[in-house]
């Protein structure tokens, strides 16, 4: 039979980068069981932005230190993962919210993080291509950035089997054994797997993976479409996002414009369908902000999905109930920009008990339990 | 109104190698140099050499001539040299010597108690209909600027003259990005060395001999030319006139000296056809008949930059000589032996015979002149050595840390190699000034050639390369195996793989096009070998090849990419096409306009 230290379940960017960070810091005995193959889930459908600019305190610190792992990627790993720190431009279309940004701003500046307020009137001088009507404040956060989200899993697997890490792709987890309350191992299409911890990393299917356990996960998937147009000359170095006008955008180093944005109406699921009406609502609402795409040609249009926490913020920890069991879920969209930072702190947690560089208690299951919580706002 | 009158002891005309060395001589033994010169900086024609010269090691052979030209500059500013850029001496008068300072538009005189004339040559032109056409060139002025500014004057070139100039600048312009069509060379026999006549060879282009140039064809500017062979008598044979398809002549037919202030200096000028035509008649010691006047470098004979170095030196040594007092003989000799030694061998022959005319004795011979027969011990990583000239050249055997090359204890020789010595090393490769000795390999299934590259971009491990032989014809594929890369001075060494035999016949290789490159995807430019390296690499699973490449994220939505990149991994797996691509085909199938999209809400 064959066993591991450390199992993890899913071979999106989070596992991988616990993986890889696990192996980093001397662990070796580890293995990763993704179903399908590797950035086939949410890390493969994503924009790719890796942003900063947060609105709860702890997220900023987090985001932080996965910028700096992000520009030193290449360095780790030996993958050239496109990495471009070209900005992020959030932009607010209500009073409420440009309140909201100057609040943030504040609490980011206390962080040490450069970030900009800017009137609709910079922004026009700034970048002439976007039509800043209805804009009534942006913030500029210049270390931003984005990144090729397949590139980046593909990294950190590489970089993770290169330090011993077995990764099991088309091998789906289909049961987890646990024992009095103590992980015993997992049942796999590829046969049984001894282990003493098992992470959970699966994403979409993060609630599913906490059922097998016996661990109750308050995650929740939604479909999120995402389209991609041609090529254009490359002019749009930043990631432009609104909260309240609900789209985010960048232009990937091959010049396509990537875009999209969140739908109220979606059902709880995992969907891979995609609707007209996306492009549809799409089409109107960014052509008007950014003119310059009418005459652009969408490509390629295709779904992923959000695992919604409660709170907008993931559900990283061990159980408490169920001794070897792990999780990093629920990143409600932030996973891709997250990964390195949770990755690092998590083997760090595992290996020497705690994290060296970033928090990650404040992101335990247990703030989910009854008390009130704060929800991060800066979602699409 | 005062006038600018400036005074020196030894006025130096021209800052070329000549005249540097001369200044650099006489002014480190105390005497008072100016030196004028027309350039921007100093240096003359050595700035704008990219290839390595030959020699003696130690007397800047193997380094580049716009080194050698930073190396006497750095020379001549320590020793406090006064010098004059682009100012140009237009007269000696019977009151003084007068510069023309051209940037600030004034005249300087000079007072002056000797003067050493290194004013160089020019370049010869020639008749043929058309010749005045725009896109007509000296080999000089191409070089100008192609190595000084940076601007290639063409894309297709003629050149005319296959002396060492017109090789030189054939292999610059390849070298630049530019193409070389052809060669042309009036003579029956390649005039420069037969390493730089290879080095240009072997990248395929033609030097075709006994032809020469008819006629450049354009209105406004060249669009070609017409070439044809001649008879004995160079006589052009009507019937075999055709037409080149160029944009650009480059004209590489010969230097004459420049004799006009030596004329007006009231030396003793001879027709001397063998050292270039009219010179100063001059001793051993480059002294003319005017006792305070001294020549050097081309103009005392057209010949080479590092001739004109050692007779800058003696002419420096002698005039301080005669200034200071000091008994600097040694010097001089020593200089006359390494002038003796450059010319020597079979290229020096008519400038032994023209000096000869003036009195002056050269000794010749003395030197090796058997190949070496053997191609080494097969198996065996080694240097073959391809170079069947007496050329004064001598960086091999000096490079050599096991001392296997020798040229047979002259500098003229033939270099052999005791390969029981070599050690593999290939210093010699990087170092040879005529990139004519390569690297050897035999294996079982394979052999490996090293062959020294100086072009832009260098190829990486792994990638396939087109094989050239000696002539430049085409020879197969092979594989880059090693990448020498020579940070100091830029002759890499690319050790190529290539079928076993090959290794005798394969001296040069070049990229693949774009064209050529075999195509998988269009949208995103993935080739064939990308696709392999990437299965190579570990990416096994097609939906993972297909992200890490981009294949089918383009405008196409993997049409074209889509079964050609799963046949490859299928091939390479073993598997069939149906195992691997479950595939999932999103819309839109063609790419769809926003505008259409808002469009779609007019009734």
């Amino acid at each position: 039979m064959k066993s591991y230290k450390i199992c993890i379940i899913g071979g999106g960017i989070i596992g991988s980068s616990i993986a890889y960070h696990l192996a980093k810091f001397g662990e070796k005995n580890v293995a990763v069981f993704e179903k399908s193959y590797i950035s086939s889930g949410s890390t493969g459908r994503c924009g790719g932005g890796i942003r900063q600019q947060w609105s709860a305190r702890m997220n900023v610190r987090l985001a932080m230190r996965s910028v700096k792992l992000f520009e030193r990627f290449k360095e780790d790993t030996g993958f050239d993962i496109e990495y471009k720190q070209g900005g992020y431009l959030l932009m607010a279309y209500s009073e409420d919210e440009a309140a909201r940004f100057e609040k943030n701003v504040k609490m980011q500046k206390e962080e040490g993080l450069e970030v900009e307020i800017l009137s609709p009137k910079m922004v026009k001088e700034r970048y002439p291509y976007i039509n800043t009507e209805r804009l009534v404040l942006a913030t500029f956060g210049p270390t931003d950035g984005h990144a090729n989200p397949h590139l980046a899993n593909f990294g950190y697997i590489f970089a993770a089997k290169k330090l011993g890490v077995d990764v099991y792709t088309h091998t789906e987890v289909e049961d987890i054994d646990v024992v009095n309350k103590k992980i015993m191992g997992i049942n796999t299409t590829a046969g049984y797997f001894k282990c003493d911890v098992v992470i959970n990393a699966a994403g979409g299917w993060s609630g599913e993976i906490g059922k097998m356990a016996g661990v109750d996960i308050p995650t929740t998937s939604y479909r999120h479409q995402i389209f991609v147009t041609e090529a254009l000359e490359s002019f749009f170095p930043f990631m432009a996002i609104s909260f309240d006008g609900n789209f985010y955008m960048r232009q990937t180093k091959h010049g396509q414009f990537i875009m999209g944005m969140g739908d109220p109406d979606e059902k709880p699921g995992i969907n891979r369908d995609v609707s007209f009406r996306f492009e549809r609502e799409m089409a109107e609402k960014m052509v008007k902000i950014f003119p310059f795409l009418e005459n652009t040609r969408i490509i390629r249009h295709w779904a992923g999905c959000y695992n919604m926490s409660p709170d907008a913020q993931p559900i990283i920890g061990c159980s408490k109930d169920v001794e070897g069991f792990c999780y990093a879920v629920g990143f409600s969209g932030h996973g891709f920009m997250l990964a390195p930072a949770v990755g690092e702190a998590l083997a760090q947690k595992l290996i020497f008990g705690r994290p060296k560089e970033v928090e990650i208690d404040f992101l335990d299951i247990d703030r989910l339990k009854g008390k009130s919580f704060e929800v991060e706002g800066n979602v699409v | 109104m005062d006038r600018a009158r400036v005074k020196a002891q030894l006025l130096v005309v021209g800052g070329g190698p000549a005249g540097l060395t001369g200044a650099i001589a006489a002014a480190e033994n105390g005497v008072d140099v100016l030196v004028v010169d027309e350039g921007l900086e100093p240096g003359g024609q050595l700035v704008k050499q990219t290839h390595k010269f030959f020699g003696h090691q130690g007397f800047y052979a193997s380094k580049r001539g716009f080194e050698i030209a930073k190396i006497l500059k750095d020379k001549v500013k320590n020793l406090g040299i006064k010098v004059m850029s682009q100012t140009t001496l237009v007269g000696f008068y019977d009151d003084c010597a007068v510069a023309y300072d051209r940037e600030n538009n004034r005249t300087i005189e000079i007072d002056y108690d000797y003067v050493l004339l290194a004013t160089g040559a020019s370049e010869r032109f020639l008749i043929f209909k058309n010749n005045m056409l725009p896109g007509v060139y000296g080999a000089g002025a191409v070089q100008t600027l192609m190595n000084q500014y940076g601007v290639l004057p063409g894309e297709d070139f003629l050149i005319v003259g296959a002396g060492n100039i017109g090789l030189i600048v054939a292999y610059q312009i390849m070298q630049a990005g530019g193409n070389v069509r052809a060669i042309v060379e009036i003579s029956d026999k390649v005039g420069g060395y037969e390493v730089h006549a290879n080095k240009v060879k072997r990248m395929g282009i033609p030097i075709l001999l006994r032809h020469t140039i008819v006629e450049a064809i354009g209105k406004g500017r060249v669009k070609g030319a017409v070439i044809a062979r001649v008879d004995e008598n160079y006589r052009i044979i009507e019937e075999t006139k055709r037409e080149i398809v160029v944009d650009t002549i480059c004209l590489a037919v010969g230097l004459q000296p420049s004799v006009e202030l030596a004329n007006q200096l009231k030396v003793e000028l001879v027709y001397i056809p063998e050292l270039g035509g009219y010179i100063p008649r001059r001793d051993e010691n480059m002294r003319t008949s005017a006792s305070n006047v001294f020549v050097a470098g081309d103009l005392a004979a057209i010949e080479e930059a590092t001739s004109a170095m050692a007779e800058g030196y003696i002419a420096g040594y002698a005039i301080a000589q005669d200034i200071t007092g000091k008994d600097l003989s040694k010097e001089m000799e020593r200089y006359r032996e390494e002038l003796n030694d450059l010319r020597r061998g079979p290229f020096g022959e008519k400038i032994r015979k023209g000096l000869r005319k003036m009195g002056i004795d050269v000794p010749s011979g003395g030197y090796r002149e058997e190949n070496q027969k053997d191609f080494g011990p097969v198996g065996k990583l080694r240097a073959v050595i391809e170079c069947y000239q007496n050329i004064p050249c001598n960086p091999c055997e000096a490079v050599c840390p096991t001392n296997a090359i020798d040229t047979g204890g002259n500098i003229n020789g033939i270099p052999h190699i005791n390969y029981e010595k070599c050690v593999g090393c290939a210093m010699c490769v990087m170092k040879c000034p005529g990139l004519a000795i390569f690297m050897v390999q035999e294996f079982d299934e394979y052999s490996v050639v090293g062959i020294p590259y100086e072009f832009e971009p260098l190829p990486e491990k792994g990638q396939k390369v087109i094989l050239m032989d000696r002539g430049g014809k085409e020879v197969g594929e092979g594989v880059v195996h090693r990448v020498m890369v020579n940070k100091k001075d830029k002759t890499h060494v690319v050790f190529v793989a290539m079928e076993r035999g090959l290794e005798r016949t394969v001296r040069h290789f070049r990229l693949p096009t774009r064209e050529e490159e075999k195509i998988v995807c269009r949208c995103e430019e993935v080739t064939r070998e990308d696709v392999e390296k990437a299965i190579d690499m570990g990416f096994t699973d097609f939906e993972e090849l297909r992200r890490y490449l981009r294949i089918g994220m383009g405008p196409c939505g993997g049409r074209t990419c889509r079964l050609l990149a799963a046949g490859i991994l299928a091939r390479k797996l073993g598997k069939s096409i149906e195992e691997i691509s479950p595939m999932t085909l999103r819309p839109p199938s063609i790419p769809l306009p926003f505008s259409a999209i808002l469009r779609g809400d007019e009734k």
